[in-house]
């Protein structure tokens, strides 16, 4: 007889004593629940969520919403952003910057351990950013942190970064999405989940689901609840599904439409929070036809922002300009820095005056999901009114990041996720030969003002070179940023205490209960 | 008689069988009001594809828009009405290009037998192990999304299952004293594959025509229900369905009534294969 018919002989004769089990069970249920009046057992307070699934687990790597999330349970930052973009302590609880802003000291909280029950020292802390900035390790944050010149613990309670030139958005910098701090010398970082994080791994099951449970010993707090269940859904219409069916208790990274769904949707809280994540129509400026200012200007002209907002974001988040620079963004964002109104006839005449008699033909590019198909749809139309007749190439993601289509193209339409600070955007996307200074705009005015509001460490002197920059962008920049959007959220009625961040993915569950 | 006064004879009983049973007169019926759709569609729409009323967006049904409105304002029943013609010029002309290259391939396979027989039987079990679906994504993927590579997508994925078809008629027919008698005749390939052969093939034909008819309308739904092939402000039936997914509860007549359009036009077109196929069943009438 083989294994096999062996053990499933013994599995079949083990089924009258799996009954009799079985029956004992619910024999010794009944007896509890007719005495539960006197003792009633608590039911386990895990919070169940629904997020797409992660391909990162390493950290540095992590990119993805549900990457981060994962990641931000299971280990902490040094510093936090909070629902409203500002800094918050988590595992800094305080720090200095010296006279000439280059030397920054951090005190790190006490009695911290990881999961493993190992002690969290500065050790760890000048462990985790010294791989993460280092040029040869290919990560993304080698280029964020270059500007570290050393990171020192001066006891096992305090560390001290150098910098080579003043930063005034240091500490955002230190706030990045991977500067989750990993116990010293980790051998394999994207195994183990080894944090100091208010919940700690349980059961990893890719690509299905993800355990995880209180961290009791937490520094800042036993979290309330007893544990997270997170189940991966490759389809967002499915996770929403889910949560109407009472399956689960969070999902995020819904669509317009979902929300607006689930707004009316009974059992169900919706959340939602405005970001300065945008998209930006951007024509290369480089090559023809785009190296023709006017054609940017016709291309201006012919565009109703507000009725993009409306019609393809359903007026959540807000509206637009030519700059990446948001309202979201209080002390830097100019009002009065926007476009001319829509006028196709004078769209028009700019175009024929540039030598398109006729029409000009644009292919525009863009990924093929979310929002993209219909606000392509929908410029299509505007556009048409003045004599320009796109066609739509939608390509999916690999295809168009992967691939560097977006790089390249004249015509493009590209995603840019929240900051917590808009100089990211100007130092990466605008800037004269940036690595991804998609439209291949080049002015010397707008370098120069970039250069000293990413330098300053003075918010007036930042705030007025932020205001010349919106303008410049205005009167001879490469983009149509239609809105600024919104990002939405949904949770079960008994979630409370949850607040979605403008990067859905930082969402913090320490403070999260459930209703009884 | 003559022949015109057969062939018309011929074609009055083909249409009395097809109105003869309820599901084949309701298949002809069907499948003929959205030839009329295709072909007079861009008269009567009474809005444009991509014409936006953004002060209208999810509109429900109502005599101005008989179908309701999307979320860019669009009239669905307009965009229903202007995807008829290219869902069924597609399907249309991707069939027919499969019946002709099929019916060559297998008329000359199957006639011919041997090596050659084997060689182009086994490379079309080869393409036949892949199922429809898959074989179009590979192949579009390695083409240009365009009108041009749906076409070919279609031939390609259509031509071995008709050759297949074919290829076993002549089989049955090939030695049948007829075409023994044309061949000592010395008559030459080219006539004895059309002129004797073909026309015993053409039952099959007509059947088989239908079916994959309606096949590619599917095929050609589904692909642009993944994105594939098509680019928006596409009227393809599947890209509208696959667009008005997430408005199930603020629209959902953006979903239902393409989604409808396809289910009724395939169903349609199956019945009317059904008709055809006791068309070529029946000998002609005698009194012919």
């Amino acid at each position: 007889m083989t294994t096999e018919a062996r053990s499933a002989r013994a599995g079949l004769r083990a089924i009258p004593g799996l009954v009799l089990s079985l029956a004992a069970v619910v024999a010794a249920a009944c007896a509890t629940g007719s005495s539960s009046a006197t003792s009633p057992a608590e039911p386990e307070k895990v919070v169940r969520i629904g997020i797409q699934p992660i391909a990162q687990t390493d950290p540095a790597l992590i990119s993805s919403d549900s990457e981060v999330l994962i990641a931000n349970q299971v280990y902490d930052y040094l510093i936090d952003i909070d629902e409203s973009n500002r800094l918050a302590a988590r595992l800094a609880t305080d720090w200095s910057v010296s006279p000439d802003g280059l030397e920054y000291t951090f005190d790190l909280a006490q009695g911290v351990t990881f999961h493993d029950g190992s002690a969290f020292t500065a050790r760890d802390v000048v462990w985790t950013f010294d791989r993460l900035r280092d040029p040869a390790s290919g990560y993304p944050t080698a280029d964020l942190y270059s500007g570290i010149t050393d990171i020192r613990a001066v006891d096992d309670h305090q560390v001290t970064f150098t910098l080579l030139k003043t930063n005034p958005f240091f500490l955002f910098d230190l706030a990045d999405n991977h500067a989750l701090v990993l116990k010293a010398d980790t051998a394999f970082p994207d195994r183990g989940f080894n944090g100091t994080g208010p919940y700690r791994v349980v059961e990893y099951v890719p690509p299905d689901r993800i355990v995880m449970e209180a961290n009791t010993d937490y520094f800042a707090g036993a979290p309330q609840l007893d544990g997270l269940e997170i189940t991966f859904f490759a389809d967002t219409s499915s996770a929403v599904e889910a949560l109407q069916g009472g399956q689960l208790d969070f999902i995020m990274g819904l669509s317009t439409p979902q929300y607006d769904s689930l707004t009316q949707a009974d059992g169900v809280q919706t959340q939602i929070v405005d970001t300065n994540g945008f998209v930006a129509v951007r024509l290369r400026t480089d090559r023809s036809p785009g190296n023709d200012p006017r054609v940017i200007q016709a291309l201006n002209l012919a565009t109703d922002r507000q009725s993009l907002f409306e019609v393809v974001r359903r007026g959540y988040g807000s509206v637009g300009a030519s700059s990446p620079i948001g309202p979201v963004y209080t002390d830097y964002f100019d009002p009065s820095a926007s476009p001319p109104p829509r006028d196709p006839q004078a769209a028009r005449a700019l175009l024929e005056e540039a030598g398109y008699k006729e029409v000009l033909k644009l292919d525009m590019y863009m990924l093929n999901t979310g929002d993209y198909p219909d606000l392509g749809a929908a410029l299509k139309a505007q556009w048409a009114e003045a004599g320009i007749d796109v066609s739509l190439q939608l390509v999916p993601e690999g295809v168009y990041y992967g691939e560097g289509k977006w790089l390249d193209v004249d015509l493009g339409i590209t995603g840019w996720a929240h900051r917590p600070y808009p100089q990211f955007y100007l130092d990466v996307m605008l800037v004269c030969g940036a690595k991804w200074n998609e439209s291949h705009f080049c002015d010397p005015e707008f370098d120069r003002l970039a250069g000293l509001a990413g330098s300053t460490s003075d918010l007036q002197t930042r705030a007025s070179a932020y205001r010349q920059i919106q303008q410049i962008l205005v009167d001879r920049g490469p983009l149509i940023v239609p809105y600024f959007f919104a990002q939405f959220g949904a949770t079960s009625e008994r979630v409370q205490g949850l607040k979605l961040k403008p990067f859905p993915g930082r969402t913090d569950f320490r403070n999260v209960s459930l209703a009884p | 008689m003559s022949a015109s006064q057969g062939g018309r004879s011929r074609f009055r009983q083909a249409v009395a069988i097809l109105f003869q049973q309820r599901s084949s007169a309701i298949g002809t019926s069907i499948t003929l009001i959205f030839v009329l759709a295709a072909l007079f569609g861009p008269v009567v729409a009474p809005y444009g594809l991509n014409q936006q009323l953004t002060s209208a967006t999810f509109q429900p049904p109502s005599l101005a828009h008989w179908f309701g409105t999307d979320q860019l304002g669009r009239d669905v029943f307009s965009r229903v009405l202007l995807g008829a013609r290219d869902i069924l010029a597609f399907a249309g002309v991707g069939t027919l290009l499969a019946i002709i290259l099929g019916a060559t391939i297998g008329l000359f396979s199957g006639y011919t037998g041997g090596v050659v027989d084997e060689i182009i039987m086994r490379a079309f079990d080869g393409l036949l192990a892949l199922p429809a679906m898959l074989l179009a994504l590979l192949l579009l993927a390695s083409l240009a999304s365009s009108d041009l590579s749906v076409i070919i997508v279609l031939v390609v994925v259509y031509t071995p299952i008709v050759a297949r078809v074919v290829r076993s008629v002549v089989l049955s027919v090939k030695e049948l004293a007829y075409v023994r008698a044309a061949r000592l005749q010395g008559e030459g390939l080219g006539w004895i594959l059309y002129r004797a052969i073909l026309p015993a093939t053409y039952p099959a034909l007509a059947v088989e025509g239908a079916l994959r008819f309606s096949y590619a309308i599917f095929l050609i739904a589904s692909l642009g229900f993944l994105g594939i092939g098509f680019q928006p402000p596409s009227d393809n039936w599947g890209m509208m369905v696959s667009d008005a997914r997430q408005l199930t509860s603020a629209a959902p007549w953006a979903l239902y009534f393409p989604a409808a359009a396809i289910a009724v036009v395939v169903v349609g077109v199956n019945l009317l294969a059904d008709g055809l196929k006791r068309i070529a069943q029946t000998p002609p009438d005698p009194r012919s």
